[in-house]
């Protein structure tokens, strides 16, 4: 849909002209989130300053029934903070500080435009941090985080973001600016910001958010166990959450994506191995030192190869380095890919790995893996070459098998990107017609108009078609999972 | 009733079978709410039979009640209309429990007690602890958004929640979440039904996280001579890395009632880890107290089953305010309740500034409203709190809202969501929030 000249003025009128951007290279950029198979270039982008202005671009756009996607940093997954509608994108880039900082509460107030780390950067002198961590945690906004109910490694133990928000300030798809929760812990009614976190951006746009703060452990534990092979690797993490120890993270990467890494960024991960287990403890010190011998029982019980502790800080940070920037570095694994999200039952982590790698044979492809093994998390990333004739199809069955087998043994489509445009096809696998048409009509409470980030989270009617032919694109550099 | 009330009753014992539909006055009695009798009370057994009763009194234009084990029926506005009590207690079975993933399916009437047998021999536990709260239905603690010490490290219903299978106003077997411990897909409808006193969906069936039991866990009673000395304590030990799983915050009359050595203030707090964790943590803890001018005592964990009667009494509040001023409010409440003529006690929420206030028998109605409810809450409101008159009776509820206002705004969209999902007012009509 064309911007009209009328519409563009209005905008204008809000946002001033240097919030506002039209130019077709300027909107170029907003074309598409980090999963850049699906593009849509917005008709117009605007960076409002202020929870008003939000107000006023909704109430506009819902006058003139133009459609409004939300975005925060656009390291995003799912093809979510897109426009394939076009419309008007609001970007939250220029709402980016943090209004306060309440200690005695244990709580900030932030705009949703700052960045997650920036929080806890501002809060680690006064003994705190901001618990969510998705691995894009350096440049994804805390928005775009509450509108995604991102995850992270450390969720494991600390829970995902909806567990660390408070309060939202949101404007409607219906023009409502509301204080959603608050400071104060308990209120009467409907829990509106649970609803509203997750939503993405499908209900209303978030324009402030409260967050909780939580204390910094008394000592953190790193350790790095290496295995012959992925099955090694799985049935420790099971032996170890069997044994009632929740660590603070535990990751497993597969020697697919060791040998990229130590190849790409050099995190002093052992070579030969089949399978890495990150596993962090955090907490008081003499918790942690009890915990970490029953681990190292755990992983030498299920054959470790070798079992390191990080002896400093540096060691530390070199060893998540790896882990955070994986993704990053797949661009030496493959031209294209296709990722998963699914989550099973942590008890069945065994068994889907066989099947993974099943899967991967049956159809000649690489599956690479990098996931938060302690709560099942998935992140299977399907090797292919678009120019090479039939792999893209392969991929694609393999995809499909993939996330059914999740589903099979009760697990969930998406346990921390979210559905967006990417995984909407596959809500009717998990959900029955009855559950999608409640959220359906959840959905039509806040957004009346269907203006919302229109086209996302939910089926829409087969008839729509929801099969697409991504385009062959490398992966762009810098993108977190 | 649209039909008699012979017909609705056949039709219900069609249903759930005729030993499980009751109509005799002297059984009804025990169902009423806030003095009102329902004409039926109906005990189905299984989802399907919730759904077909739902259904049944969607098409009748009958008003129904959903009951767990009926300890918080008293919470809510009386209700507008009442026909039908579906009471869930036959529906408490585990439906799926395996150890290794911590996520259990329960039906909605099974009783914290009765889950608490089942997962211990695995050494876990379902991490919701109201005060007293045994024998509630855990259908019943979400529905009404209850907890209790544990919240302090695992949070509330909200927070464990994973899946829900309901029973939508129009009979409709729903589904929302999942059973798995981390999920995005779709909304978060789990969300909307914690605290929601059933007014958008009957709970037939929930997935809950549960969490490890600590390998060892002790409790310590810490005194202090004021409000102000235990206030800069709570606030030290917010501050610092110390980890207790749970914690209560009495008056000197909730100590009594607890069966505890009494003070101006006292905390009960237990942390829970590796042996060697815990004694350390209980050093701290005690050094921390010591400074502050505290007193403190390791006591047995059996300390903690003392909390029920301090929240029994035939008048209960809850108050919430900013965390940080929960010494503050335990002081507004005193002076408010010296004002209107009755002795309050204290249990509270150190760290997210919820109180109870338990009034007991031989207060004033008029007087409670006018000199306690009304200028608590407002103080209450003012900073962004709530004041929720969880159990009353009758007379003081005839004389305010047992929620407190709701702003217009967001009252709205609230009325917009029950107005979709429940437009005939099938589920519990009047009893929440606005009147809803």
């Amino acid at each position: 849909m064309p911007l009209t000249p009328q519409l563009r003025r209005a905008l204008e009128d809000i946002v001033g002209p240097a919030g506002l951007v039209v130019s077709a290279e300027g909107r170029l950029t907003y074309e598409c989130d980090m999963h850049t198979f699906y593009k849509g270039t917005p008709d117009a982008v605007v960076l409002p300053e202020s929870a008003a202005q939000v107000a006023a671009i909704v109430r506009l756009c819902r006058r003139e029934h133009v459609p409004i996607v939300p975005r925060g940093s656009g390291t995003g997954l799912i093809g979510g903070a897109m426009a394939p509608e076009g419309g008007v994108m609001v970007s939250m880039t220029r709402m980016n500080r943090v209004v306060e900082l309440d200690f005695p509460n244990r709580c900030a107030t932030v705009q949703p435009g700052l960045i997650n780390l920036w929080l806890s950067q501002a809060t680690r002198d006064r003994g705190y941090f901001f618990a969510p961590d998705p691995s894009s945690q350096m440049v994804s906004s805390i928005g775009g985080n509450a509108s995604t109910n991102a995850g992270g490694p450390h969720c494991l133990k600390y829970g995902i973001t909806v567990n660390h928000v408070l309060g939202l300030e949101v404007v409607t798809g219906a023009g409502e600016l509301v204080q959603l929760g608050g400071k104060t812990h308990e209120r009467p009614g409907y829990d509106l910001t649970g609803v509203m976190v997750g939503a993405e951006g499908t209900l209303g746009l978030i324009t402030g958010v409260i967050v909780r703060l939580t204390h910094l452990p008394e000592g953190v534990k790193t350790i790095l166990a290496s295995f012959s092979s992925i099955e090694d690797a799985s049935e420790a993490v099971s032996a170890i959450i069997r044994a009632g120890i929740i660590p603070a993270a535990l990751e497993m990467l597969d020697e697919v994506v060791i040998r990229a890494i130590e190849e790409g960024v050099g995190a002093g991960y052992p070579k030969g191995a089949g399978a890495v287990l990150l596993i962090e403890l955090d907490g008081p010190i003499a918790e942690i030192e009890a915990q970490s011998g029953p681990i190292e029982t755990i992983c030498r019980d299920h054959l470790a190869l070798e079992i390191r502790v990080a002896q400093s800080e540096a060691e530390r940070a070199l060893l998540w380095k790896g882990r955070k920037e994986a993704a990053g570095v797949f661009g030496r694994l493959t031209p294209n890919w296709l990722l998963q999200d699914a989550v099973v039952p942590r008890s069945k982590l065994p068994q889907i790995m066989k099947e993974v790698a099943a899967i991967g044979a049956r159809h000649r492809l690489v599956i690479a893996n990098v996931f938060h093994a302690g709560d099942g998390n998935l992140h299977p990333l399907i090797c292919y070459d678009d120019r090479a004739p039939g792999e893209l199809e392969r991929a694609k069955q393999a995809n499909e098998e993939l996330l059914a087998a999740c589903l099979a043994l009760g697990g969930s489509v998406t346990g921390e990107h979210g559905v967006g445009l990417d995984k909407r096809a596959s809500l009717p696998m998990q959900f029955a017609d009855a559950d999608l048409s409640f959220m359906a009509r959840l959905r039509r409470v806040f957004d009346p108009d269907s203006i919302m980030n229109p086209g996302k989270l939910l089926p829409s009617h087969p008839a729509c078609g929801e099969g697409f032919r991504p385009a062959a694109r490398p992966l762009p550099a810098g993108t977190w999972i | 009733m649209a039909v008699s009330a012979g017909a609705v009753h056949e039709a219900l014992a069609d249903i759930a079978g005729r030993e499980h539909c009751l109509r005799e006055a002297p059984a009804l009695a025990r169902y009423a709410i806030d003095g009102m009798m329902p004409s039926l009370v109906v005990r189905p057994a299984t989802a399907d039979e919730v759904s077909r009763v739902v259904a049944l009194c969607a098409a009748e234009r009958l008003a129904l009640a959903p009951r767990g084990a009926g300890t918080s029926i008293g919470l809510g506005n009386p209700p507008r209309r009442l026909d039908v009590v579906l009471d869930l207690g036959r529906m408490h079975a585990v439906r799926e429990y395996v150890p290794e993933d911590m996520v259990a399916t329960v039906e909605a009437g099974a009783t914290l007690d009765a889950l608490a047998a089942h997962f211990a021999p695995h050494r876990q536990a379902l991490t919701l602890d109201p005060p007293g709260g045994g024998t509630r239905s855990v259908g019943g603690v979400l529905a009404t958004h209850a907890s209790g010490p544990l919240r302090f490290r695992y949070g509330t219903g909200r927070d464990l929640l994973l899946g829900a299978r309901f029973v939508q106003a129009d009979g409709t077997l729903t589904w929302g979440g999942a059973k798995v411990v981390k999920s995005v897909t779709g909304y978060d409808v789990p969300k909307l039904l914690v605290g929601s006193l059933g007014t958008l969906g009957v709970l037939v069936e929930v997935t809950l996280r549960l969490h490890p039991m600590p390998p060892a866990s002790r409790t310590w009673r810490l005194g202090f001579p004021s409000r102000e000395a235990a206030g800069v304590f709570l606030a030290g030990l917010l501050d610092s890395p110390l980890q207790p799983d749970r914690a209560a915050l009495l008056d000197a009359a909730g100590l009594a009632r607890a069966g505890l050595a009494v003070d101006a203030i006292g905390l009960l707090l237990s942390i829970g880890s590796a042996p060697e964790a815990v004694e350390h943590q209980g050093r701290a803890l005690a050094r921390l107290a010591a400074g502050h001018g505290g007193r403190s005592e390791e006591v047995p964990d059996a300390a903690w089953a003392g909390l029920g009667p301090t929240v029994d009494g035939p008048l209960l509040l809850r108050a919430t305010g900013e965390p940080r001023r929960l010494l503050d409010w335990v002081g507004e409440a005193h002076a408010a309740a010296a004002r209107a003529g009755v002795e309050v006690m204290v249990l509270a929420q150190p760290g997210h500034g919820v109180l109870q206030l338990s009034v007991r028998e031989g207060f004033d109605a008029a007087r409670v409203v006018t000199d306690l409810v009304r200028p608590l809450r407002s103080a209450l409101e003012a900073e962004g709190g709530s004041l929720v008159v969880e159990r009353a009776p009758a007379e003081l509820k005839a004389r305010c809202d047992v929620w407190g206002a709701i702003q217009p705004e967001i009252l709205a969209i609230m009325e917009r969501i029950k107005t979709e999902f429940d437009p005939a007012g099938v589920l519990n009509p009047g009893r929440f929030v606005g009147g809803l």
